[in-house]
């Protein structure tokens, strides 16, 4: 079996899981966030930062024992624009509380029958490809342009920041040290979550599937003359190469994204149906399509700018300890919290 | 009188209108038919590196493929496979492939000169198009027949690019080679070459705003037992770290791989095939 075959075949597996994980925890950002700023309740929320730990561990592992060099990977590069970062991840939190759940929840929900996560995914697909290389795409290059910024460490991360006045090893150790410790504090530090093993599981397993996916691209798709391109778990770019897939396949190859999404999908629907969940639904009221229509253009947009989503960035990007990323994920944050609190709260589903 | 004599003023002004109205009319018919006729006309017939191969010939298009993706986000890599349909006898085989870009700068992409003992006429590399265009091969056998076939190729901008490491490349370092021969040793044997190079175009500024002066690989020669299997002439529409896959009849003996700039430096490696 050639490399980009065996890359395929487990980038299935990686999204099987990623969909029957994530219908069966209720995994996602939207629905954590929610719970804990409106209802008080805090085991989901802190199910993402047990999987961002476990990321960011994961991965810096992967990096350390040399198994994969996260350098070449897209969140690494030397300049970033700060404004398309942080405004571009704004977009994508506050579309997310709008669409009710980002794109990797829209998959795992479609999956289980919830065809409004057919429009949220529809629109977020196209939203994706108009800032990525339609009408926008001259907007956001020119904006990039004119606020790039080379954060003149290297590697432009934590790690890189670290390593100006310590040796590279003792500064990576120190790097993801300061980024998981407080992440797993938070999550195991609360007696609902110690008791919640739904969470345990969700964090846990999600987080594994980031360095899973640095290794399916970065070790078995590694050649000398056709290597992969080095990517892990995210769901904007992906959404919009699927419907470019189906649309395109005779003239288009697959790659580790669009698998991934099917794998979600298929892994969502097995799960849904053989636990007895699985159930369609649809529209109530117009205005509640408008909701999604705008959530899933706004994600797709704003994901576009910011390189990525609540995964993308929130657990990939966060998982290379990318200063961009912290940037991305402080966007996508600020966002999610101005849908739900404050003068542009939007009204509860 | 006055009428007479304003009348046939009047009706030469007519007939003046109508034979320039006419005149018009053939002209916005010419106008509509001559694009036309250019569209209908095959696109390497519209550019003239292409012609200056095919020549009076009229070339065939069953038998050769191009194979491009439809949409690329990357044009400073596209994966492009080209293969003719032969025998690959001695007394028919496919000479020369031609690759053109005809929307590029140089529209020249590449030349690829096989023998019998390549075994297939087939080669992979990934190339640069600047934009939107159509892709050109054109292939001449042994027996002087031209085929010719094009791709149309989009190519849009993209966000999801890692950075272009190009400038950073250490030219002609690092040649790698990988000859796969077939599991029950019968059929091509299939082989990889790479070498680190930037393939400086001469059209780019460096940071400092002056232009980086061209530096490429020219030619690329894979010889078995000092007999030439194997060339490329390579242009500046090849892509850095220029990549090769092409096929070689089974056959012993010692492989020995060239590639030489254009500033006359060559690097140069050598392998023994043993398809048993």
């Amino acid at each position: 079996m050639s490399h980009v075959s065996q890359v395929l075949w487990a980038a299935l597996a990686v999204g099987l899981v990623f969909g029957v994980v994530g219908q069966r925890t209720r995994f996602c950002l939207t629905g954590g966030l929610r719970d804990w700023l409106l209802d008080g309740d805090g085991r989901r929320i802190r199910a993402f930062a047990l999987a961002a730990a476990v990321a960011v561990a994961g991965a810096q592992t992967l990096e350390l024992t040399g198994v994969v060099g996260l350098g070449r990977s897209l969140y690494l590069q030397p300049q970033f624009s700060w404004l398309l970062f942080l405004f571009g991840g704004a977009l994508f939190g506050y579309g997310m509380i709008l669409a009710n759940g980002c794109g990797a929840r829209s998959l795992v929900l479609l999956g289980s029958g919830n065809l409004r996560s057919f429009v949220v995914l529809l629109c977020l697909g196209m939203g994706a490809y108009m800032v990525l290389s339609g009408l926008l795409a001259p907007l956001r290059l020119w904006l990039a342009g004119l606020t790039s910024v080379a954060p003149g460490v290297a590697p432009p991360s934590l790690h890189g920041l670290f390593a100006q006045g310590l040796s590279s090893g003792v500064a990576r150790g120190l790097a993801a040290s300061v980024v998981v410790l407080p992440l797993l504090l938070f999550a195991v530090g609360n007696r609902a979550f110690r008791g919640s093993v739904r969470d345990w599981l969700g964090g846990l397993m999600i987080g594994a599937l980031i360095p899973a996916g640095w290794f399916v691209t970065g070790w078995l798709g590694a050649d000398d003359f056709e290597p992969v391109r080095l990517v892990s778990l995210t769901f904007v770019a992906p959404i919009g190469d699927s419907m470019q897939y189906v649309m395109l396949s005779t003239g288009t190859a697959l790659d580790f994204g669009v698998v991934v999404v099917a794998g979600v999908l298929a892994g969502a629907l097995l799960a849904s149906v053989l636990s007895g969940n699985f159930r369609l639904e649809g529209f109530t009221t117009p205005q509640r399509m408008l909701r999604s229509m705008a959530g899933g253009l706004l994600m797709g947009v704003g994901g576009g700018l910011a390189l990525g989503c609540s995964i993308g960035q929130g657990l990939t990007g966060l998982s290379t300890l990318a200063l961009g990323s912290f940037l991305a994920v402080a966007g996508i944050l600020l966002g999610a919290v101005l849908g739900l609190r404050g003068p542009l709260r939007l009204p509860s589903l | 009188m006055m009428i007479q004599s304003v009348l046939p003023d009047h009706d030469a002004g007519r007939r003046g209108f109508l034979r320039r109205g006419g005149a018009l009319v053939a002209a916005g018919g010419l106008l509509v038919l001559v694009p036309g006729l250019v569209l209908a006309r095959e696109p390497w017939e519209r550019l003239e590196a292409a012609r200056d191969v095919i020549g009076e010939r009229t070339p065939r298009s069953d038998g050769i493929r191009l194979e491009l993706p439809l949409v690329s986000e990357d044009g400073s890599s596209v994966p492009l496979t080209v293969s003719v349909d032969s025998p690959m006898a001695a007394d028919d085989h496919v000479e020369s492939i031609y690759l053109f870009a005809s929307g590029n700068p140089n529209p020249e992409i590449a030349e690829f000169r096989f023998s019998p003992r390549s075994g297939r006429a087939k080669v992979a590399t990934r190339v640069r198009l600047n934009e939107s265009q159509a892709v050109i091969a054109v292939a001449r056998t042994s027996g002087g027949e031209i085929l010719a076939t094009s791709r149309d190729v989009r190519v849009t901008v993209s966000g999801c690019l890692t950075r272009n490491d190009d400038a950073d490349v250490a030219p002609m370092q690092q040649p790698r080679v990988r000859v796969s021969t077939n599991a029950n040793g019968d059929g091509p044997a299939e082989v990889l070459t790479l070498i680190n190079h930037p393939m400086e175009t001469g059209l780019r500024e460096g940071n400092d705003g002056q232009p980086v002066p061209r530096r490429i690989i020219e030619h690329f020669r894979a010889e078995l037992d000092d007999q030439p299997v194997f060339e490329a002439r390579l242009f500046q529409a090849v892509s850095a770290n220029p990549f090769l896959r092409f096929y070689l009849a089974p056959e012993a003996g010692e492989l020995r791989f060239t590639w030489t700039e254009d500033t006359g430096e060559t690097a140069a490696l050598s392998e023994v095939l043993d398809p048993a």
